[in-house]
């Protein structure tokens, strides 16, 4: 892939001091540019709008969490009404209402699967990053051109065959049957070549060598700890990715006591929708915003990773 | 050094066999039976048999699939330079230091990144709902009564309302770090010479980042075309509203996981794929004929 440039982005995070320096200089007088000094206000007003855009549904969401099921339809969507039944709707997600399955099972499913599958990616894509990157071997370039060229592979024509593969070795409602596609990340391999490229320097590794350190040593004692945050970055982005997969699951698996949070969100819509269930209502928007809130806090917590990656990924061909 | 070398070599197979194993057993090993058995029909009587391209000349047929491939063309060709224009005058503005607060607002903006499609797809289903939901209660006292959201005219541009939300974030991420590495110097000295930021953005900054709008408009496209979470689960709120072929994925699912005809959906998928395939290899030779490869 000739357009892969292996450019390396500072993997360290800025000092507190950079940090400030770099806040200060975030803002520049628009009369600089020629802009009259109301543009600052206005500008900033038009991104206040799409936040507002952005962040409405959730507010709805927040909102819609603590209201009963005649509530949610009858009263503003944002603003509060009726009594406050957000702990009632959260204690609901621990039962089987109309048969639907039980929510808190699917977020335990999630859990296991997003931990399980990313931890398992982040593996297998720090040693194949690292082969790529610091080993050349014959055909090394075009098989790392293959890896990437499966990016394009659309996901329907992964999942249906699976299914059928599946369904001949036993894999068929099993959670092996989802977490082993998981660890399965070619953007996790890229990125961690990318990143190992800029951050561990041949002559270390050469160096070692020299003392008589064993490949797999000098992987494990060098290579690693120098990627740490490379690693954290792919673990947040394959996590993101299990916990947000949908296609597959919805495929693989027909019992409801398997299905992660997605597939057992989109089960819960269907019955609230068909006909007499609509008990079901308050469940599918509790169980949405308790299927948000622990992505979006660990993506608060941990943004700096999250961009580290979409920088690295931006910088080069990916 | 042959030995030295093959040794060497040794080495790096044995770092990345582990994960080119899964990648062949979990990508590979599905595309190739996904095709394989496109080649097949299983009747009722009978069995499975070898039915050739009996399967790709019934989907070659099929109105509704190709309604559903025009559909994510126009769809695509539509959102994709919505959002990334959307995305990079944000990602500009932010750069040129000309909004207030821009570190609450990028984060703010990226936050759909971490909302799984189904449930942004259930809110807005809700948010837009006919009559009752908000959004058609604040049209209506604006004076714009019984706009219905999920309309025929309206459902496609509703799912691009949807994916707009979910992915200008994302894109403006990305735009704003590549902006952000392009040296202070260089603005500097363009406002010196008395450039104005349209000028600034458009002639100098544009340019310098376009290899990533390139592949940002690429991956988008390719999201674009397997359109599927979206109109899914809306069909559980609007069934009207969205199609048995509504777009090419929901064509595959349907017709393998609905109707049970694994290898007529086998036969699509590929279809699909290829498709998918030829839009990137074609982006790409235009590019690289307009030399913009290395």
């Amino acid at each position: 892939m000739t357009s892969i440039r292996q450019s390396g982005p500072s993997p360290q995070t800025p000092t507190k001091q950079r940090r400030r320096a770099s806040q200060a200089a975030d803002q520049i007088d628009p009369r600089l540019y020629g802009l009259p000094r109301a543009a600052t206000p206005v500008l900033t007003i038009l991104a206040a709008l799409f936040a507002v855009f952005v962040l409405a549904p959730l507010l709805w969401l927040l909102i819609s969490a603590t209201k009963s099921q005649a509530d949610i339809y009858t009263s503003f969507g944002f603003w509060f009404s009726g009594p406050f039944r957000l702990f009632d709707n959260i204690a609901s997600l621990g039962q089987n209402i109309s048969g639907a399955g039980v929510f808190v099972q699917w977020l335990a499913n999630t859990l296991l699967y997003a931990v399980a599958g990313a931890v398992g990616a982040t593996i297998l894509s720090a040693l194949a990053g690292y082969g790529f990157s610091r080993y050349r071997f014959r055909g090394s370039n075009a098989l790392f051109f293959g890896v990437m060229a499966t990016l394009l592979v659309p996901i329907t024509s992964i999942a249906l065959p699976l299914f059928l593969v599946y369904s001949k070795v036993g894999l068929v409602n099993s959670v092996w049957g989802m977490i082993l596609p998981s660890v399965v990340s070619p953007v996790g391999i890229y990125l961690m070549r990318t990143y190992i490229d800029a951050s561990v320097p041949k002559d270390l590794i050469e160096a070692a060598r020299l003392d008589g350190a064993g490949e797999l040593g000098i992987f494990v004692r060098i290579a690693l700890p120098l990627s740490m945050p490379g690693l954290m970055t792919v673990l947040l982005i394959t996590v993101v990715a299990v916990w947000n997969n949908y296609f597959l699951p919805l495929v693989i698996f027909s019992k409801s006591s398997l299905y992660p949070l997605t597939v057992g969100l989109s089960a819960l819509s269907q019955a609230s929708q068909s006909g007499s269930k609509a008990e079901l209502v308050p469940v599918l928007i509790t169980g949405g915003l308790v299927t948000v809130v622990p992505l979006i806090a660990l993506f608060l917590l941990l943004e700096r990773y999250f961009r580290g990656g979409l920088l690295q990924g931006s910088t080069t061909g990916l | 050094m042959p030995r030295k070398r093959r040794s060497h070599d040794r080495s790096g197979i044995a770092f990345i066999s582990p994960g080119m194993l899964m990648l062949g057993l979990f990508m590979l090993v599905p595309t190739v039976y996904a095709i394989w058995s496109s080649l097949y029909s299983t009747r009722l009587i009978g069995g499975r048999s070898f039915s050739g391209l009996d399967n790709y000349l019934t989907v070659f047929q099929s109105a509704e699939f190709w309604s559903g491939v025009l559909r994510v063309l126009v769809f695509g060709a539509i959102q994709v330079p919505l959002t990334l224009a959307l995305a990079f005058a944000f990602a500009a503005l932010f750069d040129a230091g000309v909004i207030r607060g821009s570190k609450f607002f990028r984060t703010v903006f990226f936050m759909p990144f971490a909302v799984p499609g189904v449930v942004a797809s259930v809110m807005w289903s809700f948010l837009l709902l006919p009559q009752f939901g908000p959004y058609a209660e604040i049209l209506s006292g604006l004076g714009l009564k019984g706009v219905n959201f999920f309309s025929s005219g309206m459902i496609v541009p509703t799912i691009m309302l949807i994916v707009i939300w979910e992915w200008t974030g994302y894109n403006m991420t990305i735009l704003f770090t590549s902006l952000k590495s392009i040296p202070r110097e260089v603005s500097e000295a363009a406002i010196m010479e008395g450039a104005s930021l349209w000028t600034i953005v458009t002639k100098i900054k544009l340019p310098m980042v376009m290899p990533t709008i390139v592949m940002l408009a690429f991956l988008n496209s390719v999201g674009a075309l397997q359109l599927f979470t979206e109109p899914s689960i809306l069909a559980a709120f609007q069934p009207q509203a969205v199609s048995f072929g509504f777009t090419p994925s929901l064509f595959v699912y349907n017709t393998a996981v609905g109707s049970g005809q694994y290898e007529l959906g086998a036969a699509a998928a590929v279809i699909l794929a290829l498709i998918i395939g030829a839009i990137s290899v074609g982006g790409f030779l235009v590019r690289r004929r307009n030399g913009e490869f290395r």
